[in-house]
């Protein structure tokens, strides 16, 4: 397209003039990307995303090259503006006769830059997923908890990394299907452990709304008579005789409640 | 200065432990290297000490708060009747620690109120939390009249068991939990109502408007206190709960467990 441009321009107005307006074109890149370099920090700083990304290795890494994230993304938008409209002046101006490499390239950068994007957003979406997992789980008290919140930002790494050599048009279908397949094994085996659980709480969610029987009700489950004590989402906990029986939600939904009224 | 030095070192001879009421990581330093055992009382165990007594309220007289921490410690036998014990805390809100105080661990007499806390049927955090709600409660009153109101917790089953309705449970089919934020503003809302509130041990509102019928024979409470006194000693003598009355006449809050109270507080002092 800029090339169409381009041979516009040159038809209209004479070799010289040309040449004087991709200069031109030159210096209003400069101040454009200068602009956006501007913007993007604007940007960052209303948007709080200068906050969200504070403390995570890659801004860590950034300010120790004397840079932030808002610093680095500006950057690299400022420079895709200014090979943009550098490539468009040449263009003009006619310097370079391999018009063809260039429109190559001029494809090709977008899609750089996307992929280069892609690895920073998926670096600082790593590192806040595994804080943010990792302050969830902080209440317990269990070594291996710790390997959640890492497995947690190195799949993120990892979809970030396949959408960038994605965009490079890297073959990436062996990582693709690497990908599901850990996707389904997430799915199928957390679906498998989790089964009981789940069962619970859809039975405990209609115990909850339609309470059928509450707390305080005298009831009989599977041959065990006493007192209902407490309910929640997943088990509901009857007493008799200081002894404390606490049935699975869904065990009560299959097999039925015995209410007992005097 | 020889005679406070001397008065010093009089003081702190032979003790057993060091009751430190608080949780600066500093202070805690400086004593966890001592050769007498150091106990840490304060409301979370941010310097990570072996010996650490919970402290759920934010007891305002030092009387209370070293009785409560005493209580503590010997429940878990960081301390052994008879040893002699130094307290370290703080009187007056603008210092940070600025009393001592050398005491023998069995000079209180026990009232339970650790046992309240550690050793009753509800969670801790649930009696914290009615607790708080009582005292919020006592401090604004509905309208500015003063309130009464009664809170039975924990052993909910049995207790819904014993008791019937006044009339309809406004909190039946809800979900309420006393920890919730909304809480405060609807349970004064309710306390215009007659009778009990019913909270089971993990915290749920189960009930107001209920009617206790508890057999109030042989129940010993200081003469003066009310009905509602009455039925929160006689329930909780019968059933495994606790309960939480705020006074209307005197405004005092006062928890009872297995029939005798176990702690008294004034609203105004929170």
């Amino acid at each position: 397209m800029t090339t169409n441009i381009a041979d516009f321009i040159r038809q209209v107005f004479s070799a010289e003039t040309a040449f004087t307006l991709a200069v031109g074109i030159l210096i209003i890149g400069l101040v454009i990307s200068y602009l956006v370099w501007r913007w993007t920090h604007r940007l960052f700083e209303q948007t709080g995303i200068n906050d969200a990304v504070e403390g995570t290795s890659f801004e860590r890494t950034a300010q120790g090259m004397g840079t932030s994230t808002a610093g680095i993304i500006g950057q690299i938008l400022a420079v895709f503006v200014y090979v943009l409209t550098a490539i468009f002046a040449f263009n003009v101006a006619q310097i370079f006769d391999t018009a063809l490499f260039w429109t190559r390239v001029t494809n090709y950068l977008p899609r750089l830059f996307i992929a280069l994007v892609a690895i920073i957003v998926g670096l600082l979406a790593g590192e806040k997923g595994q804080l943010l997992v990792q302050e969830r789980l902080q209440s317990i008290k269990l070594p291996e908890v710790a390997i959640i919140p890492t497995l947690v930002k190195y799949s993120i790494y990892y979809i970030a990394g396949l959408i960038a050599l994605a965009q490079l048009g890297v073959a990436t279908a062996a990582l693709l299907v690497l990908l599901g397949a850990y996707a389904f094994g997430l799915v199928f085996l957390g679906g498998l452990a989790f089964k009981d659980l789940l069962a619970a709480a859809a039975a405990g969610i209609y115990l909850l709304l339609n309470e059928p029987y509450s707390i305080g009700d005298e009831v009989r489950i599977e041959g065990t008579r006493g007192i209902v004590q407490e309910m929640d989402m997943f088990v509901t906990h009857v007493e008799t005789d200081g002894k404390e029986y606490i049935f699975p939600n869904q065990q009560i939904l299959r097999e039925g409640v015995v209410r007992i009224r005097e | 200065m020889t005679g406070l030095g001397d008065f010093f070192d009089d003081l702190v001879e032979d003790i057993a432990a060091v009751l430190l009421f608080t949780q600066d990581n500093s202070t805690y330093g400086h004593f966890a290297e001592a050769d007498v055992s150091t106990v840490v009382v304060a409301s979370d165990n941010a310097v990570d000490a072996d010996e650490f007594v919970s402290l759920p309220l934010e007891f305002t007289d030092v009387e209370g708060r070293i009785r409560f921490g005493l209580e503590g410690a010997l429940d878990q036998e960081f301390v052994e009747e008879g040893d002699d014990v130094l307290c370290l805390t703080q009187s007056f809100d603008e210092n940070d620690l600025d009393t001592i105080v050398r005491i023998r661990a069995d000079e209180f007499t026990r009232t339970g109120l650790y046992d309240l806390f550690t050793n009753s049927r509800p969670d801790a955090d649930v009696v914290q939390d009615v607790l708080e709600v009582a005292i919020e409660l006592g401090k604004k009153g509905q309208k500015g009249k003063p309130v009464g109101a009664l809170f039975v917790v924990g052993d909910a089953g049995k207790v819904m068991n014993k008791s019937r309705p006044l009339s309809y449970n406004p909190f039946e089919k809800s979900h309420v939990h006393v920890g919730d934020p909304i809480v405060n503003v609807m349970l004064k809302e309710f306390s215009r109502l007659d009778g009990a509130f019913v909270i089971s041990d993990g915290g749920k509102i189960v009930s107001a408007y209920r009617y206790l019928e508890p057999d109030a024979e042989g129940i010993d409470i200081p003469k003066g206190l009310g009905t509602r006194h009455m039925a929160a000693a006689g329930t909780t003598r019968d059933t495994n709960a606790i309960a939480v009355v705020l006074s209307e006449s005197d405004g005092m809050v006062r928890a009872f467990k297995a029939g005798e109270i176990v702690l008294e507080l004034d609203p105004e002092e929170y």
